[in-house]
């Protein structure tokens, strides 16, 4: 890793960890300099544009970091079943673990929901799509594959946002919920007849 | 082959010169002018009662106001979407029946489309704080719904209403790839995804 990339990385956490205590809108550049150990200057002059553009950059490492956390977890494994079971753990688990999704869900909602509710939501599906279509395919007919992403996705956001029943993070929850629901809707009828 | 009943989608609104009636006329306001600039009076307006009626019925104010009148529009809305499978002959129309109803009140609700497309801070923290509740209401019905209804070997009345409910939500919130308008693709979602491992 370059100089230039460990400085980001670090303020990156840095600014992690000041949203996971005050907040989007209560974090100052100052705080996060701070938390970081350097000086103001230090972040303008690796984040152009100040504090919006730190936020940015937090925003897609901490997207990156939860998609290779997901794969590490699929590595490996050869039955759709398991990847499913292995990938819907980790995805409920990131979430419900990153503490500073869960301190703007809890006190700072307006800054999140608007970027992911309604029709903001068509987003979200495309970028799980674009992840989750190559880890599908080779279990199911190509028309599926695209459908059987988004319904993956819907169960994922659901249940990691609100458990209630079954907890995805624990795996034989996942594997319940993924072997009487989820691959049944995945499956073309008569594939899952056959088996 | 079965028909779909053309889903309600206008329902008359409670008189005006009650609680729910100001409620109502809450949910008018906002979509006229800004959530930020509804005033108590403008609401008493609306609903054709004096200012200290609103507050009688609303100590809390204007913000009381808000709070009450999105639970009270998202409980118009459940009971709506109920009604819209009222007397379906099984569990697929029912469920076809309220996703085509509840895609369509949400897409035609004038003032949830215009507070979503020009202030959504000031509502969707609000509404989201429902979730739990509008998940437990339509759990409830949909056990209801699959009471004597064959089951797949394993599954769970609870568990599978549960099921159920956060993946007709999802839907509702978001049609992502399906066609909600179009009752051939809703009967397929039906069919395809959400009852695929529920029903026998």
């Amino acid at each position: 890793m370059s100089e230039q990339q460990t400085l980001e990385n670090r303020l990156i956490e840095a600014t992690l960890r000041c949203v996971a205590r005050w907040g989007i809108a209560k974090t100052t550049l100052d705080d996060v300099a701070r938390e970081a150990g350097c000086g103001r200057a230090t972040i303008y002059r690796t984040f152009e544009g100040g504090k919006a553009s730190v936020l940015r950059a937090t925003l897609q490492h901490e997207f990156v970091r939860c998609i290779a956390t997901i794969e590490d977890a699929m590595r490996g494994l050869d039955s759709l079943e398991d990847i499913l079971v292995a990938g819907t753990t980790t995805a409920a688990s990131f979430i419900a673990g990153h503490d500073a999704l869960q301190f703007l869900m809890a006190h700072e909602p307006d800054a999140v929901l608007p970027h992911v509710a309604f029709d903001k939501l068509a987003r979200v599906f495309d970028a799980a799509a674009l992840f989750a279509e190559p880890h599908l395919a080779p279990f199911l007919p190509e028309a599926e594959v695209a459908r059987a992403a988004e319904w993956v996705t819907r169960v994922v956001l659901s249940y990691a946002l609100a458990p209630t029943t079954l907890d995805l993070r624990v795996e034989s929850d996942a594997r319940r919920l993924v072997n009487l629901y989820l691959m049944p809707a995945l499956l073309p009828r008569a594939a899952v007849a056959t088996r | 082959m079965r028909t779909i009943c053309k889903p309600r989608v206008s329902e008359p609104r409670p008189e005006p010169s009650t609680r729910d009636g100001v409620l109502a006329a809450t949910v008018q306001c906002a979509g006229r002018v800004s959530l930020a600039r509804i005033t108590v009076e403008e609401v008493a307006r609306e609903a054709g009662v004096s200012r200290a009626s609103v507050y009688r019925w609303f100590p809390g104010g204007r913000d009381q106001l808000l709070d009450e009148a999105i639970t009270f529009e998202v409980g118009r809305f459940l009971s709506r979407m109920a009604d819209a499978a009222e007397g379906a002959p099984d569990l697929s129309s029912r469920l076809e029946r309220s996703l085509l109803f509840a895609h369509r009140a949400i897409e035609e609700h004038e003032v949830l489309q215009h507070v979503l497309a020009n202030e959504p801070a000031g509502v969707l923290p609000q509404l989201h704080a429902t979730a739990p509740l509008v998940l437990a209401v339509v759990r409830d019905e949909l056990a209801g719904w699959l009471d004597g209804v064959a089951l797949n070997e394993g599954v769970d009345r609870e568990e599978a209403a549960d099921y159920l409910a956060r993946m007709l939500l999802s839907l509702v919130v978001n049609q992502g790839s399906w066609d909600l308008t179009d009752p051939a693709e809703v009967a397929e979602v039906v069919r395809t995804r959400l009852l695929a491992g529920v029903l026998e």
